[in-house]
C-alpha cells in the first residue's frame, strides 16, 4: 500500500467548533500533529473500538481513536467508555445492587438483623456514587489511551466522499468503526420525543424518576423496570407482545411472572398512544389495550422507552464511501472477518449485522481484528457459544439454544430436556417464594447427549452460568455434567444434579437435601 | 495504608515503584518531557489568540488540501517574543482552574510558587487531603498558591501533566516543576514539601 502522506481521508468534525457552520461536505480540519499516516483509526471509544485500538498500539501500530457522544435528547452527554462504561452494563449492575439490597434488608430481620424503623432509599445519593464510579473509569481509559500512546480525539468521524475517491488507492492504514447503537424513541407516538427518556437518561438522573412507565420487553426494559421497583418507585412495564425476545420463552415468563410477585406492575399487549404533559408536571399515557380495543390512560412521573437501539451510522456518512448497510436495522453487514464491502473499512460490535450486543464479544472481536490488522494472527472472532445474564431481579444466565430454537434446528423427538425447580437455601430463612427458580437443560437425544443449550434463573446467575460456559465451549454432554460433583450447598450445583426430562411429565421440583 | 483512586487495577507495582520515587523527591528522568511539554504550551498559548479564528478561515483552505505545507505551518506553534508576564492582582490563595487560559496566566504565569492540586469528586483519598493542603498554603500567609484542578472538566490538562493516579499534587515555581507527589501526606509532611517549595 503507497503511503498516503498528508492527505486527509477522514475529514474530522471537531466537536466544539459548533458555532462554526462549517459544511461536512466541503472542509476538512487537520489533526494538529500535522501528520496522517496512522495504521489505524478506529471511529468509536466504546468497548469495543478501545479493546481495538490499545491491541494494535500494543502491537506497535501508530492508532488514533475517536469518540464522540452526540448527547441524547434530554441533553445527557458522557464521557469515553462507550454504552457498556457509561449507560450500560456498569451503572446498570450497580443500580440493580442497590435494589437486590433492599430486598437483602427486608431479608435480614428474618435471620435476626434488628432494623429500627421502616427502610427508604435516596435516589440521589446511589446516583451519585454511580455516576462517580463511571467517572473514574471514564478517566482510567483516558490514562491507559495515554499509556499505550494511542491518539484520542472527541470528534466525530465523517468519511468525505471527494478524498475517499480519489485517495482510495493511496490508503495507507485501515479503519475501523466501532460507533455501536443508541437508543429508538418511538417517533410516531406524539409527545414520545419531548416527555419520555431512554437507558441514555435513567443513570444519570439527578432526581429520582418516581412513578415510571417502562415502555418494551427487551432486558433493558425488564431490567431497568426491575431495580426501579427494586429501590421502591411505583414501576409498570408497557409489552406489546411478548418478553424477552430471542431469548427461551419459557424462561422469560419466569423472569416476568417474578417481577409481578415482586411489585413490578405489568400491561400485557398495549401499545402506547400518545404522551402528554399535565399542568401538574406528570405526564398522562393513553394506550390501547389490544386485547379489549379499549384506550387506557394513566399519569406517571417519568416514561422510559425502551423499544430498541438503532445504529450510529447516521451521521458517518457511509454510504459516500460505499459501505452496505442492512436495509431494515441500518447496521453495517460484516463478513467473518469483520471486513465490510469497503477494503480497508472495518466494523465490528453493535454495529455489525448480526452479530450479538455483547461488551466481551465486542472487546474479544476487537483484540482479534488489531491482530488480523498487524499480522500477527488469522484467528476468526467465534460468535458462537457466547454465554449471557439478565439482570432482571430475579436474574436470568444462558448459554447455547433456547428450547424453541434446539427443537426447531433438530426437531423435538431429537432433543431432550432436562430440567428442576429447586429453591436457593438462602430463601428458606427468608420465607420468600422460589417458585421462578429453575433450571433447564436441553440436549441433543441419544447418544453421549451433547448439550445445546442451557438455562438458569436464580440469585446470582451470572456467576452460575460462567462456569457451565466453559464447560459448553468444550463441548460438554449430560454425561458430564452429571459427572461433575456439585458444590454444596449452592444453587449451582442444582446443574449437576439434574435429571427429570420434560418427556417423562414427572415432577421436577427438587426436594430435600 | 492509603488507597487512591486512578482507574486502573493493573500495573499497580509499575505505579507504586514510580511514586516511591517521587516521594519527596522528584524523578529527573521524568522532568524532561515535562518541561519539554510546558515550554511548547507556553510558546503556543502566546499564539492562540491568533489559532482561535481557525474555523472560519480554513474555508480557504479546502482547495489547498493537498498540499500540506500550508495547514501545516498554521497549525505548529509559532515562535513570537514573549509578552509582558500579566500582573496578579487575584487575591485569592486557592482557586479552582476554570480553563488552560486560567491555568497558563494563574499558574504558569505566577510570579509566586503554585501548588496544582488534581483531583477528582470520585476519588475519596482527594477529599482527605484537600483540606490538609487548604491549612499547608493558608500557613505560608500568602507566600504560596493553590491551584485545583478537576481532572473530570480537565483531563486533557491532568493528562498533559502525565497525571494518573489521583490526588497528584504538582508543584510549580516560575513555570517549572519542581516537585511532585501522589497519594496522600500528612500535615507534617506537607508542610516540609510546601516549605521546601517556597523556599524556607
Amino acid at each position: 500500500m503507497s503511503n498516503l502522506g498528508h492527505t486527509c481521508w477522514l475529514c474530522l468534525l471537531w466537536s466544539h467548533y459548533q458555532h462554526c457552520p462549517i459544511e461536512i461536505e466541503w472542509h476538512g480540519i487537520w489533526f494538529v500533529t500535522g501528520t496522517f499516516d496512522y495504521d489505524l483509526v478506529v471511529i468509536g471509544g466504546g468497548s469495543g473500538g478501545l479493546a481495538c485500538s490499545k491491541e494494535a498500539a500494543q502491537l506497535g501500530q501508530k492508532v488514533a481513536v475517536l469518540d464522540y457522544v452526540e448527547p441524547s435528547v434530554k441533553g445527557t452527554k458522557w464521557g469515553i467508555g462507550g454504552t457498556c462504561v457509561n449507560v450500560g452494563c456498569i451503572p446498570k449492575k450497580l443500580m440493580h445492587q442497590a435494589a437486590l439490597l433492599g430486598t437483602a434488608l427486608k431479608d435480614a430481620q428474618k435471620y435476626g438483623w434488628q432494623i429500627p424503623g421502616p427502610i427508604s432509599h435516596d435516589w440521589s445519593t446511589m446516583a451519585e456514587a454511580v455516576q462517580n464510579h463511571v467517572r473514574s473509569l471514564n478517566w482510567g481509559h483516558r490514562v491507559q489511551l495515554q499509556d499505550k500512546e494511542v491518539k484520542y480525539l472527541n470528534v466525530k468521524g465523517i468519511f468525505f466522499l471527494f478524498f475517499m475517491n480519489c485517495c482510495f488507492t493511496q490508503l495507507k492504514g485501515n479503519i475501523v468503526i466501532a460507533t455501536g447503537g443508541r437508543p429508538k424513541y418511538p417517533t410516531h407516538i406524539p409527545g414520545a420525543v419531548e416527555h419520555g427518556i431512554t437507558s441514555d437518561d435513567i443513570f444519570w438522573l439527578k432526581e429520582s424518576p418516581g412513578k415510571t412507565l417502562v415502555v418494551g420487553a427487551s432486558y433493558v426494559a425488564l431490567e431497568c423496570a426491575g431495580f426501579l421497583t427494586g429501590i421502591g418507585l411505583e414501576t409498570t412495564v408497557m409489552v406489546r407482545s411478548i418478553p424477552l425476545r430471542g431469548f427461551d420463552q419459557q424462561m422469560a415468563g419466569l423472569v416476568t411472572d417474578y417481577m409481578e410477585a415482586y411489585g413490578t406492575k405489568f400491561s400485557w399487549r398495549s401499545v402506547p398512544k400518545s404522551v402528554d404533559k399535565l399542568s401538574s408536571g406528570v405526564l398522562q399515557v393513553t394506550w390501547t389495550d389490544e386485547q379489549t380495543g379499549k384506550d387506557q390512560r394513566d399519569t406517571f412521573d417519568s416514561v422510559l422507552w425502551a423499544v430498541g437501539r438503532a445504529p450510529e451510522t447516521k451521521t458517518l456518512g457511509l454510504e459516500k464511501v460505499g459501505v452496505k448497510l442492512n436495509k431494515e436495522s441500518g447496521k453495517i453487514l460484516v463478513a467473518a472477518d469483520e471486513s465490510t464491502s469497503v477494503p480497508n473499512i472495518y466494523a465490528f460490535g453493535d454495529i455489525g449485522e448480526g452479530r450479538p450486543e455483547l461488551t466481551p464479544t465486542a472487546i474479544k472481536a476487537g483484540k482479534l481484528l488489531a491482530r488480523r490488522l498487524a499480522g500477527r494472527t488469522n484467528e476468526l472472532m467465534n460468535y458462537d457459544n457466547v454465554a449471557t445474564t439478565v439482570f432482571t431481579p430475579l436474574e436470568y444466565g444462558c448459554v447455547g439454544l433456547s428450547e424453541e430454537e434446539a427443537e426447531s434446528r433438530h426437531g423435538k423427538d431429537s432433543i431432550e430436556v432436562y430440567h428442576a425447580f429447586y429453591k436457593p437455601l438462602e430463601f428458606t430463612v427468608a420465607e420468600r417464594d422460589a417458585s421462578q427458580c429453575y433450571i433447564k437443560v436441553v440436549c441433543k437425544r441419544g447418544g453421549d447427549q451433547r448439550i445445546l443449550g442451557l438455562h438458569f434463573t436464580g440469585p446470582n446467575a451470572g456467576e452460575v452460568t460462567q462456569g457451565f460456559a466453559m464447560g459448553f465451549q468444550c463441548g460438554a454432554t449430560l454425561t458430564h455434567l452429571k459427572e461433575t460433583v456439585g458444590i454444596h450447598p449452592t444453587c449451582a450445583e442444582e446443574l449437576t444434579k439434574v435429571n427429570v426430562s420434560k418427556r417423562s411429565g414427572l415432577d421436577a421440583t427438587v426436594t430435600g437435601c | 495504608m492509603w488507597a487512591f483512586y486512578n482507574g486502573r487495577t493493573q500495573a499497580r507495582g509499575k505505579r507504586e515503584g514510580r511514586e516511591a520515587k517521587s516521594h519527596g523527591g522528584y524523578s529527573k528522568k521524568k522532568l524532561n518531557p515535562m518541561a519539554h511539554r510546558l515550554l511548547v504550551r507556553r510558546i503556543w498559548t502566546l499564539s492562540v489568540k491568533d489559532l482561535r479564528c481557525l474555523p472560519a478561515s480554513l474555508s480557504s483552505f479546502s482547495t489547498s488540501l493537498r498540499s500540506s505545507t500550508t495547514p501545516l505551518s498554521l497549525l505548529s506553534p509559532k515562535r513570537t517574543l514573549p509578552r509582558s508576564l500579566p500582573h496578579t492582582s487575584r487575591r485569592e490563595v486557592s482557586f479552582n482552574v476554570q480553563d488552560h487560559e486560567d491555568f497558563t496566566e494563574r499558574v504558569i504565569n505566577s510570579e509566586l510558587p503554585v501548588l496544582i492540586d488534581f483531583h477528582a469528586q470520585w476519588c475519596g483519598p482527594c477529599k482527605i487531603l484537600g483540606p490538609r493542603l487548604e491549612k499547608a498554603v493558608a500557613k505560608q500567609k500568602g507566600k504560596v498558591h493553590m491551584a485545583k484542578v478537576d481532572i473530570d472538566d480537565h483531563t486533557d490538562l491532568a493528562i498533559e501533566y502525565g497525571v494518573s493516579a489521583v490526588p497528584t499534587v504538582i508543584a510549580m515555581r516560575g513555570g517549572d516543576v519542581i516537585d511532585q507527589f501522589v497519594g496522600i501526606k500528612d500535615d507534617e509532611a506537607l508542610d516540609s514539601f510546601v516549605s521546601k517549595l517556597v523556599g524556607q
